[in-house]
């Protein structure tokens, strides 16, 4: 009896005004972000920043370093050439197999840009006008016309 | 969620990057990737732990499997700790993708491709 009584109350509750809704606006789920690192020659590193660049990723950072020699006896030769660069760039989740599937193209076509990448997912970022930034977020812009501009290289 | 591979991110004192590599090579790593980077500690902290930092760094970055990585975080630990004079810390990534590994010594000695990993081809 209680519980009828209680849904013809709730019932009779005028319906609370939804606010109007934007026309044309496409509500999505913030997409989540990654740290690509990818380990290349460091002659290759500004070509590979550009790639990656052309995939809406407007955060790299450019980190000199240096591979290890695989043997004692090779560096003591001089036969090793272990100037590397790690660029690190903050990638969206959606973006990550497009831009996986490039590197390893460009992997094996490009000469001397053999390298390797992989990402780790970031948990958190503080602010909307980074979050905004790091995922290249752009508003009234047409989900489509993102795309294409993402593929662009 | 398991990963199958990680990244280890090892911090060390500059001139012991060979250290850790030679650590990590006991455990199946190929190769690493040495980022140069200068420390920040506070002075207080310093002087309250009664330790001194040095201030020039080496960031050795390793990716390997999943399965090797508590086995080489133990050996760092014992190889270039805090209490050793290479004075690291390690700590490892999840990966959740990666493309650019080597194949081709696995399939060599007959393991499974996602059996290693390797940093750089150098």
């Amino acid at each position: 009896m209680e519980q009828n009584e209680t849904k013809r109350r709730r019932s009779d509750r005028p319906e609370k005004k939804s606010a109007p809704k934007k026309k044309n606006a496409a509500l999505t789920a913030p997409k989540k972000l990654k740290l690509l690192f990818t380990v290349v020659d460091r002659k290759k590193a500004e070509l590979f920043s550009d790639l990656i660049g052309g995939y809406g990723v407007n955060l790299q950072i450019l980190l000199p370093g240096e591979g290890t020699a695989k043997t004692e006896t090779l560096r003591l030769l001089g036969l090793d050439d272990t100037a590397r660069a790690v660029i690190v760039s903050v990638i969206r989740d959606d973006k990550a197999p497009a831009i996986f599937e490039m590197l390893e193209e460009k992997f094996e076509s490009v000469r001397g840009g053999k390298g390797i990448a992989w990402s780790v997912p970031m948990t958190s970022a503080v602010g909307v006008a980074i979050y905004q930034f790091l995922s290249d977020y752009r508003e009234g812009q047409d989900p489509a016309r993102a795309n294409e501009r993402g593929k662009r290289s | 969620m398991t990963f199958s591979h990680e990244c280890i991110v090892c911090i060390v004192n500059t001139g012991f990057s060979d250290a850790v590599m030679d650590a990590a090579r006991e455990f199946g790593a190929r190769g690493g990737t040495v980022i140069h980077g200068r420390g920040t500690a506070s002075r207080e902290a310093e002087r309250f732990f009664g330790i001194s930092i040095q201030p020039g760094k080496e960031v050795v970055l390793i990716l390997v499997p999943h399965d090797l990585t508590d086995k080489l975080l133990h050996a760092l630990y014992r190889a270039v700790g805090l209490k050793t004079p290479g004075q690291g810390i390690a700590f490892s990534l999840p990966v959740d993708q990666v493309v650019g590994l080597s194949t081709l010594s696995l399939e060599k000695s007959g393991e499974a491709p996602a059996g290693d990993g390797d940093a750089d081809k150098s």
